[in-house]
């Protein structure tokens, strides 16, 4: 009780002391955890959308010629010989050509003078789901290429790639800037820390004399640095919010956004993020206390 | 306390205790000393003997080069953490430059010796009101301590060493910027200490301090043990108060 007392008292008149690097410290960190959650955020929605992408992702295999029924049948065992599929279907020239008139929708009329077989027939091969990888997918295109009769394998080969690589490249972006913040959360509070205990080296010195113990003179600091996580986190996070709310309130119906819908993190992430900076701005304070504290 | 129970536990055993400065400055050599519980101990010699050094030594601000201090039975310069914390509550020392927080009240000064070891708020409060009205700064409650006058910084820093009841109270050059009156509240405070059972060290340039006391003197020279003696206990009715416990101790005027 008088120890708490006694902690909040000591750890205001910090605050008060110092306040203007406090601030400034408070300011460094929300930006990093602004910078880490803005391109996490991202990341994450990027993912989800990749994995409803996925779920439409079937590999189009084209026929030279239509098969027949045992045909048909020989060409399903062999296919799920190389692995199990969700699905398998044969597609006729004719139906490729209805499935193509719908798809021109009004504009049907330009196929009345085409012949209804000039489209291959094919075989819609839709993957299981546990097929994402992209190496996998471009192994099972490959077997299916072999497969007899087999003109060409397609599934958006170009786009898949491109998705894929994208995914890569913001999850290094992701991991960069998570360092980011690792490492100004840490240092900028061990040096703001370091500074007002530079600033306050006399009493602090004077506070040794008296007896008091390392957790008295050390737990006010601690709960500053929980202080400067807690707070740089939620600036952080509520800037990225009210910038999250922009871009969807300016953007939405406009082109790329309508692909997938933009959420924002689950209160589960929220909790980690604002918990992590708090774990990494205490340890920044400790790891200055304890350099002091053993002078 | 009873002149038996003090003298049969020695609160302070210094034994052949060296310091030195570096590069090559040796403060003491070669002190050996007990000073009994509850004893009136006074340190003197001319500036520069060592007398601010030895108290640095018994509060555990210094390490001795060589030799062994006891403070209450504890090698104090093998203790450390919560322990030495602990010890140091129960040592209160008066600094030769006060080492007062001058950017802080009178009162928040006086306090800090009590906060640390957790005292209630309001016993603190009252143990301040109380302290600095036996040395007549009740107004200065309030005021920083920056802006008092020397006199009164010296005060309050004697206040602080002794707020906290400990069982050991070393005073540097208490009185140094002090009329007599002050003086005597000062040394009116100590004795009420000492009376509810503190040791106390008294380092001074003062002789009216202790010329006529009756208690033990130890005189500096360089650094080395030059005299220890004990006062002839004529004159000063403050210290007369205080001559019940002083006689017939340990042969006074021999050099342990
Ligand atoms: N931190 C230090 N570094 C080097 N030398 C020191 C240090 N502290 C004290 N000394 C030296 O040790 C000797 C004893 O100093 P000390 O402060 O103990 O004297 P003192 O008896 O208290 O003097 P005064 O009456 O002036 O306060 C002096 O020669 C001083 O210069
Ligand atoms: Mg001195």
């Amino acid at each position: 009780m008088n120890f708490w007392f006694s902690i909040f008292r000591q750890t205001g008149r910090n605050l008060r002391q110092t306040w203007t690097t406090q601030f400034m410290t408070c300011l460094t960190v929300s930006l990093s955890v602004l910078i880490f959650s803005f391109f996490y955020l991202i990341y994450l929605n990027i993912l989800s959308a990749g994995d409803k992408v996925t779920d439409d992702l079937r590999l189009v295999v084209y026929l030279d010629e239509e098969p027949g029924p045992e045909m048909q049948e020989q060409l399903r065992l062999k296919i799920s010989q190389f692995d199990q599929v969700q699905e398998i279907k044969f597609i006729s020239r004719e139906e490729a050509y209805s499935r193509f008139a719908e798809q021109l929708g009004d504009n049907h009329d330009v196929l009345t003078d085409m012949p209804t077989d000039f489209l291959p027939a094919s075989i819609e091969v839709i993957p299981l789901k546990t097929l994402r990888s992209l190496s996998q997918i471009k192994l099972f295109s490959e077997y299916l290429a072999t497969l007899p009769g087999s003109q060409k394998v397609q599934y958006g080969q170009n786009w898949v790639e491109r998705f894929y690589y994208f995914t890569q490249l913001l999850s290094i972006v992701v991991l960069l800037s998570g360092v980011l913040l690792i490492l100004t959360a840490t240092f900028m509070v061990a040096s703001t820390i370091r500074l007002t205990i530079f600033a306050r080296q006399e009493e602090l010195e004077l506070l040794k004399l008296v007896g008091a113990t390392n957790n008295y003179i050390r737990t006010p600091f601690l709960l500053e640095g929980i202080l400067q996580g807690l707070i740089g986190s939620l600036l952080g996070l509520t800037s990225l919010y009210i910038l999250f709310q922009w871009i969807t309130r300016h953007f939405s119906g406009a082109g790329f956004l309508d692909l997938f819908t933009f959420t924002f993190f689950p209160p589960g992430i929220i909790a980690t993020i604002i918990l992590s900076s708090i774990v990494l701005c205490t340890a920044g304070s400790y790891t200055s206390m304890q350099k002091f504290l053993r002078i | 306390m009873t002149e038996a129970a003090a003298f049969q536990t020695a609160m302070i055993e210094i034994i052949k205790v060296g310091k030195s400065y570096p590069p090559n400055v040796t403060a003491l050599t070669d002190i050996s000393v007990s000073i009994a519980s509850g004893e009136i101990f006074f340190l003197i010699g001319r500036s520069g003997a060592g007398k601010t050094t030895l108290l640095k030594l018994l509060c555990n601000m210094e390490k001795p080069t060589n030799g062994l201090i006891e403070v209450a039975g504890m090698n104090i310069h093998q203790v450390t953490g919560n322990k030495l914390a602990k010890l140091r509550q129960r040592v209160g020392m008066a600094y030769q430059d006060f080492r007062l927080l001058t950017d802080r009240t009178v009162a928040e000064n006086i306090a800090i010796s009590m906060e640390v070891s957790y005292k209630k708020p309001q016993i603190i409060h009252n143990r301040v009101r109380n302290l600095l009205a036996q040395l007549q700064l009740e107004d200065k409650h309030d005021i920083l301590t920056g802006d008092l006058s020397r006199g009164e910084q010296q005060r309050v820093a004697i206040a602080r060493a002794v707020a906290n009841s400990p069982a050991l109270i070393l005073v540097d050059e208490p009185t140094g910027n002090l009329d007599a009156t002050s003086t005597e509240q000062v040394m009116e405070l100590l004795i009420r200490c000492r009376n509810s059972g503190a040791t106390i060290v008294i380092a001074t340039h003062d002789e009216a301090l202790y010329r006529h006391s009756t208690h033990r003197i130890m005189k500096l020279h360089n650094g080395r043990l030059d005299s220890l003696t004990r006062g002839d206990g004529q004159g000063r009715p403050n210290t007369a108060e205080a001559t019940d416990d002083t006689e017939a101790t340990d042969g006074s005027d021999d050099e342990i």
